[in-house]
């Protein structure tokens, strides 16, 4: 067996593993986990429109940010 | 015959004819009633689909005005401007039972228009809302909370606990990243050790190096940061901690394995750099995680400070800021509403609750020229009194400002972990320098001896020791936290398990709290469901007491006429046309009634320390009740269990001496103080420590928080009053004084354990240090004992259950 295929399942699994743990840092950081029974209670029970429901919240953030907007 | 049927809204049962009806649904109250209407209207009544069969509390009656909210004043302390100039403030909202009253919360407030963002954490129902100051006013926002049900009061989200969170989330990121890394470098570690036995090629070996080497390198440089920094202020301050030894030795072991995978000769320890690392800090991390916020605690308190005052200026009442209060100021006092200053009564009477500063349940009566003290509670008085102190001198605010001053100063017993690896660093980088010099001058090269002492640090693995007593006191904690005693910091275990005086509070913690019947006497036939539905109509302890005694399945209420409250004696009332008295002995008296027992003389000068609760029908005495504030089930045994452990226990109450002399005696306990004010336990508590003591208090009053907070550790019951919770570092949730002798021996238990950790990871270096100073050590020895020596003790730890399976 070459050993090249060795260095390229080690890179490839790696690389993978790493873009799994950007993601978990980026959870962490954006405070997605910041309540656990928050986080647990989605998981069982965030049905459609509740989806929707954040989806609107943050259209309307923009707008008001956008709203509000002065130059200064 | 009526029957139970339960509140459309809160869920809780009462009898069908006390129900209000509408349609078909049966309500509590108005208040019900008026949130179900308006969930409905809403479009958000499948928040009972969500709640399911959950109790909620029924609406309670708002005194503060929600426009007091908008004040210029209160935007400063609260309300913040966000970055994109949107308000933010920070609430905490009272009355959350269950997700679905988080769901109907956001909902509510989301539809709003001028909100835009509302988030509340399930667990400690803070909320943090934005909203568009320039749409809506804050007061509309507590407004709508409080007319779905549910109310909230604004609390400072101080820097300290954003801090506290910040750290913990940035301890959350590095271990991330270092257990991922340790995780990968072991399976490929397994390959290198299993080409160690069996041959492998230079080649493989050198990609398995490279593949070690990258994913050491986020360990060391991200997650490794902290021991950098710990070893920076270290050296700095001119002192040697565990840090320096970490960073020094994953740094050289890192640096001497690139260096090996370079020339590709030897073996590289890349697994070693990301275990030390990962443990340590798991190490760190586990303390971290249970550090407390003084914040928080200190954010209860001011909520029990009233914000303003009704101020009485040329007959009229103006709303004045507690601050503006002038000495000599008049002010009017509503029942329900906190007393904000000290002062004394004008005008009026009426019962106030005192148990903020004595932690008695009993009202106490006050009349004019009476002193009232800021921080009881106006029970049923109107009155008006002038103040005698300005609020910052008044009893309430000092007790705030006292209780800062005893949380930031809170004496702390000295790790001995960090103690003896205090030591321990400095000798292990002694003799690797030793070594290093040794092995150069005789009679070697360079290289073999930087080998050798680098070899001396990595064998003397901090892993043991820093594991030695994060592991063996989590193990304390699982057990712990299995019979109900949360303990809120690791290390509290630590200090606990060498206490040696105990002080106990008399009343919630000692005794049940709440008076019950001890005796009864009967001096004529009576319908027991009369007495029952006169009861039902005070608040008092007593009478809830009697209540509680008389209440069985056949008892039935009636709606009774004419039932008025006579402060201080008892109450009264009629039913078809039979007049009833229900009282003390004062009450009867002086409503001309012969009381049975009162001819004998002896009696009435000896002060009983029960209370007496006489109950008279048509002008006739019929029973007479004696209550008293029993001991819980299991005092007097755990007090002595804890005694057999050589702890002193006192006992400290506010209570009169006769019943803490009863109690005391009942409990076994020789040394108390009665009639004592929250600052005299404080004090006591300041005297033993003076005295070189190290003290457990127990309690769960408002009138402990001073001690609780002084004393070493302070142990508060469930179902004591929040801040006593907040204040203290550990809360049993079962109230039992079995689960307080438990802690203690779990605690002493967990520092045996500690101890015995140590010794084990302090022998295994002796044996390991003087063989790799020799040069000894071979890699597969060093990777082994590494391993094991953590091994040993975690699983040393775990025998900490041994004796505690039930």
């Amino acid at each position: 067996m070459d050993s090249w295929v060795i260095a390229m399942m080690l890179g490839v699994s790696i690389f993978l593993g790493a873009i799994a743990l950007v993601a978990f840092l980026w959870g962490i950081k954006s405070g997605q986990f910041d309540d656990e029974q928050k986080f647990l209670n989605a998981v069982k029970f965030d049905t459609q429109e509740d989806l929707n429901d954040a989806v609107a919240q943050e259209k309307k953030y923009k707008e008001m940010k956008k709203k509000n907007y002065t130059p200064e | 015959m009526s029957h139970k049927v339960g509140c459309t809204h809160c869920h809780l049962e009462f009898n069908d004819d006390v129900m209000i009806v509408d349609g078909e649904h049966y309500f509590c109250c108005k208040g019900c009633q008026g949130i179900y209407h308006l969930l409905k209207d809403e479009g958000l009544d499948s928040f009972y689909n969500k709640a399911g069969d959950t109790k909620l509390s029924p609406p309670t009656e708002q005194y503060e005005d929600s426009l007091n909210f908008n004040s210029p004043a209160f935007y400063d302390k609260f309300v913040s401007l966000n970055k994109d100039g949107f308000s933010e403030v920070s609430l905490i909202i009272e009355g959350i039972h269950c997700s679905a009253c988080v769901w109907l919360n956001e909902k509510a407030l989301h539809k709003m228009a001028g909100v835009i963002s509302v988030n509340i954490n399930y667990t400690n129902n803070k909320a943090k809302i934005i909203w568009d100051d320039t749409v809506l006013k804050l007061s509309s926002i507590i407004d709508m909370i409080r007319a779905i049900g549910y109310n909230a009061f604004p609390y400072d989200a101080s820097l300290q606990e954003v801090r506290a969170n910040k750290e913990r989330k940035d301890y959350y990121l590095r271990m991330a990243v270092a257990i991922f890394a340790t995780m990968n470098v072991m399976w490929i570690a397994v390959a290198q050790y299993a080409g160690y036995f069996t041959g492998i090629n230079q080649d493989v070996k050198t990609i398995l190096n490279i593949a070690e080497g990258v994913l050491a390198t986020p360990v060391l440089l991200y997650s490794g940061w902290i021991f950098y920094r710990g070893a920076y202020y270290a050296i700095k301050t001119k002192s040697v901690n565990m840090d320096i030894l970490v960073a020094t030795g994953s740094t050289l072991t890192y640096i001497y394995s690139i260096y090996i995978t370079a020339y590709e000769r030897g073996e590289a320890y890349f697994d070693s750099v990301t275990m030390i690392i990962t443990f340590v800090l798991l190490g760190k991390f586990l303390e971290v995680l249970s550090k407390k916020s003084v914040a928080d605690t200190l954010d209860i308190m001011s909520n029990h400070v009233p914000s303003s005052v009704k101020v009485i200026e040329d007959g009229k009442i103006v709303e004045k800021r507690i601050n503006d209060v002038k000495v000599k100021d008049l002010i009017f006092v509503s029942s329900g509403e906190r007393v904000a200053l000290d002062g004394l009564v004008i005008e009026g009477e009426g019962n106030f609750d005192e148990s903020n500063l004595t932690g008695e349940s009993e009202p106490v009566y006050k009349k004019i020229s009476d002193k009232i003290i800021s921080g009881t509670v106006s029970i049923d008085a109107q009155i008006k009194y002038e103040a005698t102190k300005d609020f910052a001198h008044s009893t309430l605010s000092n007790l705030v400002s006292l209780l800062e001053g005893a949380m930031g100063n809170k004496p702390r017993i000295q790790i001995m972990a960090n103690r003896i690896s205090e030591y321990f660093s400095a000798v292990i980088l002694g003799f690797a320098l030793i070594t290093f010099f040794t092995w150069w001058f005789w009679p070697h090269s360079f290289e073999r001896s930087f080998m050798v002492a680098i070899s001396v640090i990595i064998i003397a693995c901090p892993c043991a020791l820093a594991l030695a007593t994060p592991v063996a006191t989590l193990v304390g904690l699982g057990i712990a936290s299995r019979r109900g005693i949360l303990f809120k910091q690791a290390l509290q275990l630590e200090t606990m398990a060498q206490a040696n005086v105990l002080v106990l509070d008399k009343t919630g913690t000692i005794t049940q709290g709440k008076p019950k019947v001890v005796q009864t006497h009967i001096y004529d036939d009576f319908d027991h469901s009369l007495l029952y539905s006169l009861v039902q109509n005070s608040k008092h302890p007593v009478a809830k007491g009697i209540a509680e005694f008389l209440y069985t399945e056949d008892i039935s209420y009636f709606e009774l006429q004419n039932v008025k409250q006579i402060p201080a004696l008892g109450l009264s009332g009629e039913y078809l046309g039979k007049k009833m008295f229900g009282g003390n002995l004062k009450l009867m008296e002086s409503e001309g009634l012969i009381v049975p027992n009162s001819t004998d003389a002896n009696n009435t000068l000896h002060v009983s320390s029960n209370s007496e609760f006489y109950f008279a029908v048509d002008a006739k005495i019929v029973a007479k009740y004696e209550l008293f504030d029993t001991p819980k089930a299991d005092a007097k045994e755990s007090i002595g269990i804890i005694k057999s452990m050589g702890i002193e226990v006192i006992m400290l109450t506010g209570d009169h001496l006769s019943s803490a002399k009863k109690v005391a005696h009942e409990v076994g306990i020789e040394i108390f103080e009665s009639d004592l004010t929250p600052e005299a336990k404080s004090l006591y508590i300041q005297k033993l420590h003076n005295e070189g003591k190290i003290v457990v208090m127990a309690g769960d009053g408002v009138n402990d928080i001073l001690a609780l907070a002084l004393a070493d550790i302070g142990i508060s019951m469930g179902s004591g009053s929040d801040i006593a919770i907040d204040v203290s570092d550990v809360v049993l949730l079962n109230d039992t004084l079995s689960s307080l002798s438990d802690a203690f021996k779990i605690s002493k238990r967990t520092y045996f354990m500690i101890k015995q950790n140590l010794a084990l990871s302090l022998l295994y270096n002796a044996i390991t240090i003087p063989l790799a100073m020799a040069g000894y050590i071979i890699p597969l020895l060093a990777a082994i004992s590494m391993s094991f020596s953590s091994l040993m003790v975690v699983g040393n730890s775990l025998r900490i259950r041994a004796g505690f399976k039930k």
